[in-house]
């Protein structure tokens, strides 16, 4: 059969390709090559082709001669055996190893060095995340396995079903995560006794699949799959597989237990379905034990209004809350985005725009994880810097390539490094760094040192100014802040800005705010992992001082008690009254600074005192005024939205009204934006079809078409090639949900899409 | 020719002169105390009424009207109520339309007619015109209520009004103003009435037939003026293979999309995929491609197949996803074709999937064809994906299997689709299968025909004949064509996928097989299979 009459046989079964991977048939085609068969099947076993054959035999129409049909794959196996495979050693350079950067330049040392400092530096974060987020809903689920054991012998003296109403707020795809925990922890406390059924909407269409899902579950999953009219019970009897008393002869069989039914998204159920079941569930109540839960995304004064009143006098309720996503984000990123265990420091810009998309779209905590994820494997696997992030040890100076140093010499940093030190008159270190590599190497290797300093300081920084508890803003703006504008407490008005603050409190106060800043820092700031400031000299002078100051203002307090004065600063706002008095019928407003005892210029010296201390312990530069910050700071946007947030309908119209972005084809170059003949014949539809009306004429739009390219045209194509390209085009069109079909009027398309 | 209104400051400044309309406000609310008047309600009716009368009457009579009014109109501030004035032209233009689509239908015109259509076109699209300017005239009002001072009546003349529309309409241009927003774009478009396109029909053109278009399609791939660039585009994405099997290997998955089939960049990366395994693919690492786009694919074929190749013993999803976790050194990569086809946007696909991807020795890579794809899943179908997404345009052409072009382009147009019909389609199909089917067919042929021949009399002519089932397979397996009931349905079923037989079951639930074919034309098949 030549290749023409296998395309018309091919275009005749088309409608159905199925057919093709049907056995009986594949006798009669001959010469299919491999491609154009499985193109037709539903699905298959990949086997690799011999590399020459994947690459060339590209098109639809060109074939390769090769086997019989049906053995065809066979051959095409046996063949690939024979055929010489890639060496093996080159083999495994592209499947384990990252490509090589600088243009290929690169070492594999330094790549695998990066690649191994990924592997070193994510799993850490994943599973410090993980623990984040199970803590975050323990609670919960505490409660809820509590309600479920304890409540449930009370409550069914009055033969209720007992309920749990799991308010988790409107993001479905965090239920996932916690009614997959809670089934592990009901099987792991039930020992086998409590069965778990989740029930999602999308796959409970009817009370009859809602049973029978119950009931397989119910029974332990898969077993007796096969059996479409009925299954096995435990007297020999057989059931249908939708009745529970087939589950109840099985639970009896196990010596009892409960079941627990769970609702994951109680929203989305049809309210008749869940009416019924629970309605079944209390008339089983006395055989089978069950219990229910509903995750409800809004309230339970909604959900209750919607359900029967009948329906919910057989439920016996309590109601639990999930810890609120906000929440849970925000430990999250103190744990993995501001902690001492993230090797990257994502910066300011980017994670503003992923806290921003978690609030905008309801997406969950996984989405953040996920883009966090993905900010480390850019960087570690896209920036050959990125290697430069090992300790100085590890960094062997072999690794060190010229490359990287030029690399450096090209960094931003660098360069107001280099800008700086010549300001400043250091005319010798910036020489060196510019000329001599073994200086900027040793540069080099002291800037993870310096990265930990900076870390340190940052970090004591931010748990001070937590705190004080005096700060209106949220931890991760301040944290923002910090990394993009430093931390100064001078600055006001700013993020920071907590001077007055401080100075205003009262004697109490100052005591309750020494303490805090005492704990801090000796013991640090668990949640972010740092862990004080340690036991070193500067350590011990702050908690001297601040233990003097607290003696201080607790001896002026004992001094004003026994005076029964109140002792207050001059800071205080009652320190300065405005006083009005009426003189002769005449009111004087009178300025009256309040005279201050000697105890409170004392305690007014004693604020200043702490709060000039308070202020050598708080500061750090933003991030990017660091040496070599890029090398651990990632910040980049693009990456991130083109991968997490595409443009699909963007992506699409500029492929097709200016198809020369993506091909770069000398022909369609001056086009920009406008119609010429050479552009891809959909890609001319598509400009055509953007002027058009809602309603679309195709002899019409055929004539435009023709004309640009048909004979009289500069392209000069014949009538009937021109009008195959027209039908692909079209049919393109279609297939992207461009136009439909229109019956207004004869051969007229309708329009669909206007963005 | 420039777009009509490109701009609100355009239409602003245009507004007060053509339309003095309602410009002082105060004006307004006196208004409806006294008398609406009369004279809008005349024109516009008498405007309407044109279809009876005669061509020359309405200007005329219009003329008249306001001639006669003038003073009245001048007390009155020459306003209506814009609601008053609007339900009358409302009316007019109901009416004309009416007349308008009277036209279209009954197809001939006369020169009477003609005119008549033209006034009543002129009234449609006249206030039509009056209902957009009506939308900016608070702009209008507000930027230069004082420029214009309050109407004239002879404004309403509809001698100027009627010049005024015909200029508009001069300008109506058949391109719409090109720098609205999308939605701007939508409402103006779906304006009802606007929608003037041509009469032309392709029935001059001679449609393309399968054979023409697969033969000229081959000599024109290959005459492309962009092939070199296409090639080219394809390999800056196959540098990234290495990047994207990064990515599955760190558990994300992978979603292709833009303009182009993706088919052969897949195929390649499965080429890839197989030849550098990245590391956390383990060495068994088993590649399943699958076709979204074949019409025909099925939930059990696909877990079938998934099954088959990790050799689980259970063909459920469940049964599978166990059996991966009990055999932590199996993988399984699923690249899947066009994930956006119709076929899997129906039903339990998306979740099937999104559950296989969520599993942590499953990775998915799946392209999709069109620019709606996000629309199929939900957040939390979307969370167990973790997709990350690459813009893959290609500009190849979709291949026969992914498009079906000339079915497509001619169920789009409305004109009948490529079925396996009448006699030469049957033997079209018999052909490519195996001998028994053929014998299968004839058998059924016959006895529908035999049984149209025993009682054909009694039944109505338009009754498709149908013999019983479980007949035809005991005479079947009588004739050797088939030895178990298993074969006979493996044989209707290929029948059944072409649309060569029917199938339903009567009142007492006996299946009954039928063939949609006329009488003769069974015996011309019947002929032709004997022979």
């Amino acid at each position: 059969m030549n290749t023409f009459t296998r395309q018309r046989v091919l275009s005749t079964l088309l409608s159905n390709p199925r057919s093709f991977c049907l056995e009986i048939k594949m006798a009669e085609f001959d010469d299919t090559s491999l491609f154009q068969e499985d193109d037709h099947r539903v699905a298959y076993m990949f086997t690799a082709p011999p590399i020459t054959t994947a690459a060339t035999n590209t098109s639809p129409t060109t074939t390769t001669k090769s086997a019989p049909g049906r053995p065809a794959k066979r051959r095409r196996v046996s063949e690939k055996d024979t055929a010489a495979p890639l060496p093996a050693q080159e083999k495994d350079d592209e499947g384990r190893q990252w490509p090589r950067l600088f243009n290929g330049l690169e070492s594999p040392s330094a790549a695998d060095l990066r690649k191994k400092t990924y592997e070193s530096a994510w799993p850490v974060l994943e599973s410090e995340i993980e623990s984040v987020l199970r803590d975050a809903n323990r609670q919960t689920l505490e409660e809820v396995v509590e309600f479920l054991n304890s409540d449930v012998h009370e409550c069914e003296g009055r033969g209720r079903v007992p309920a749990g109403f799991i308010i988790t707020g409107p993001n479905i795809a965090g239920q996932d995560l916690l009614f997959s925990q809670l089934g592990d922890v009901l099987a792991e406390l039930g020992e086998g006794r409590v069965r778990f059924v989740r029930l999602r909407a999308g796959e409970v269409g009817n009370l009859k699949g809602g049973l029978k899902r119950i009931v397989r579950e119910g029974m332990g999953g898969q077993e007796g799959g096969g059996g479409e009219d009925g299954r096995m019970g435990g007297g020999g009897r057989r059931y249908l597989d939708y009745d529970l008393e087939a589950l109840r002869m099985e639970m009896e069989g196990r010596g009892g237990g409960r079941v627990v039914v769970a609702f994951q998204d109680s929203e989305a159920f049809d309210t008749g379905l869940v009416g019924e079941l629970v309605g079944l569930f209390h008339s089983w109540q006395d055989r089978i034990q069950f219990s229910v839960l509903f995750g409800i995304a809004t309230s339970v004064e909604l959900f209750q209004a919607r359900l029967l009143k009948a329906t919910a006098r057989q439920l016996y309720g309590a109601q639990f809350d999930v810890v609120q996503a906000n929440a849970v984000l925000e430990s999250v990123i103190m744990a993995a985005v501001v902690g001492t265990k993230a090797q990257l420091r994502i910066g300011p810009g980017l994670l503003r725009k992923l806290v921003r998309r978690q609030q905008e779209q309801v997406a969950g905590v996984g989405a953040f994880v996920s883009s966090l994820k993905y900010a480390y494997m850019n960087h570690f696997y896209a920036n050959p810097l990125s290697a430069l992030l090992v300790d100085g040890q590890k960094l062997g100076k072999e690794i060190l390539q010229p490359e990287h140093l030029e690399a450096v010499r090209m960094l931003e940093s660098f360069k107001s490094h280099v800008e700086q030190s010549v300001e400043d008159g250091r005319l010798d270190h910036a020489r060196l760094l510019l000329e001599n590599d073994d200086y900027l190497k040793g540069r080099i290797n002291r800037q993870a040192a310096k990265r930990q300093q900076y870390l340190g300081k940052l970090l004591q920084s931010l748990a001070l100014v937590i705190a004080t508890e005096h700060s209106k803003r949220s931890f991760v703006e301040l944290y923002e802040a910090a990394l993009e504008e430093g931390i100064s407490l001078d600055q006001s008005p700013g993020p920071f800005d907590l001077g007055d603050a401080i100075k205003r409190s009262t004697p109490e106060e100052l005591i309750g705010l020494i303490k805090r800043v005492m704990t801090v820092v000796v013991d640090g700031n668990p949640s972010l992992h740092w862990n004080g400031m340690g036991i070193g000299q500067d350590a011990e002078a702050a908690i001297d001082k601040f233990e003097a100051l607290r003696a201080d203002v607790e001896r002026l307090i004992e001094t004003s008690k026994k005076k029964k004065t109140s002792l207050k600063s001059k800071y205080s706002s009652q320190s300065r009254v405005l006083r009005t008095t009426v003189v002769a019928q005449k009111v004087q407003l009178s300025r009256d600074t309040a005279t201050l005892t000697e105890e409170d210029n004392a305690f007014t010296a004693a604020i200043d005192d702490f709060f000039a201390f308070f202020k050598t312990l708080v500061g750090c530069e933003p991030l990017s005024n660091l040496f070599l910050n890029e090398v651990w700071q990632y910040d980049y946007h693009l990456p991130y939205e083109d991968v997490f947030v595409p443009r699909p309908g963007a992506t699409f119209a500029r492929a097709l009204s200016r198809p020369h972005d993506y091909l770069g084809c000398a022909c369609c170059d001056k086009a920009n934006c406008s119609m010429v003949g050479t552009l891809p014949a959909t890609s001319i539809l598509y400009h055509l079809y953007s002027e058009a009306g809602a309603s679309i004429n195709v002899a019409d739009l055929w004539a435009a078409y023709y004309a640009l390219v048909g004979e009289d045209s500069e392209i000069g194509m014949d009538e009937r090639s021109a009008l195959v390209l027209f039908y692909r085009g079209l049919a393109e069109m279609r297939a992207m949900g461009f136009v439909k079909q229109s019956k207004k009027k004869a051969d007229h398309i309708a329009k669909l899409k206007w963005l | 020719m420039p777009p009509k209104k490109t701009t609100n400051q355009k239409a602003a400044a245009r507004v007060p002169r053509k339309r003095p309309a309602t410009t002082d406000p105060y004006e307004i609310p006196e208004e409806d105390e006294i008398e609406p008047p009369k004279r809008r309600r005349h024109a516009a009716t008498v405007a309407a009424d044109t279809d009876d009368a005669t061509v020359s009457t309405p200007s005329a009579s219009r003329l008249k009207k306001t001639v006669a009014t003038p003073i009245k109109l001048n007390g009155l501030n020459g306003i209506d109520t814009p609601s008053r004035k609007n339900n009358a032209d409302r009316s007019a233009r109901r009416k004309s339309a009416r007349a308008l689509v009277d036209r279209v239908i009954s197809g001939a015109i006369s020169d009477d007619e003609a005119e008549e259509g033209d006034i009543a076109r002129e009234i449609y699209e006249s206030s039509e015109d009056e209902e957009d300017e009506e939308d900016e005239e608070g702009e209008g009002e507000n930027l230069n209520g004082e420029t214009e001072p309050t109407t004239t009546p002879s404004k309403f003349a509809p001698g100027r009004k009627r010049k005024t529309t015909t200029t508009r309409t001069r300008k109506r241009s058949p391109t719409p103003p090109r720098d609205l927003p999308p939605h701007e774009q939508y409402f103006f478009q779906n304006k009802p009435g606007l929608s003037k396109t041509s009469n032309n029909t392709l029935s001059s053109l001679q449609l393309l037939t399968h054979d023409e278009y697969f033969s000229l399609s081959r000599d024109l791939s290959s005459a492309n003026p962009h092939r070199t660039d296409i090639t080219h585009l394809a390999s800056l994405h196959v540098s990234s293979f290495p990047q994207w099997a990064f990515e599955l290997s760190q558990s994300f998955s992978l979603c292709l999309y833009g303009y182009g089939s993706k088919r052969q960049i897949l195929h390649k990366f499965a080429t890839y995929l197989s030849s550098h395994p990245p590391c956390s693919l383990g060495q068994a690492n088993k590649i399943v491609i699958i076709n979204g786009y074949t019409p025909s694919i099925t939930i059990r074929e696909l877990l079938c197949s998934l099954a088959s190749a990790v050799s689980s013993p259970t063909t459920t999803l469940p049964g599978i996803l166990s059996y991966l976790t009990t055999h932590p050194k199996i993988t399984l990569t699923i690249l899947l074709n066009s994930v956006s086809s119709p076929y899997l946007r129906k039903g339990p696909f998306q979740s099937i999937i999104s559950t296989l991807a969520s599993h942590a020795q499953v990775y998915l890579c799946c392209t999709t064809d069109s620019p709606d794809f996000a629309l199929l899943w939900d957040s939390a179908v979307g969370t167990n994906f973790q997709f990350l997404y690459h813009d893959c345009t290609t500009f190849c052409s979709y291949s026969p299997s992914e498009l079906e072009v000339v079915d497509s382009v001619h169920e789009l147009l409305g004109r009948k689709t490529r079925r396996v019909g009448g006699k030469e389609g049957v033997a079209f199909v018999l052909r490519s299968l195996p001998e028994n089917a053929k014998s299968l067919f004839r058998l059924l042929v016959g006895e529908v025909l035999c049984a149209d021949e025993g009682d054909g009399q009694g039944q109505g002519q338009g009754e498709e004949m149908s013999v019983e089932y479980r007949m035809v397979y005991n005479k079947a397996v009588e004739e050797f064509i088939c030895s178990s009931e298993m074969a006979f349905r493996t044989l209707l079923k290929e029948f059944h996928d072409h649309q060569i037989i029917t199938s339903h079951k009567d009142a007492l639930g006996t299946e009954l097989l039928s063939l949609p074919f006329g009488k003769e034309e069974l015996e011309g098949i019947l002929e032709e299979l004997t022979t």
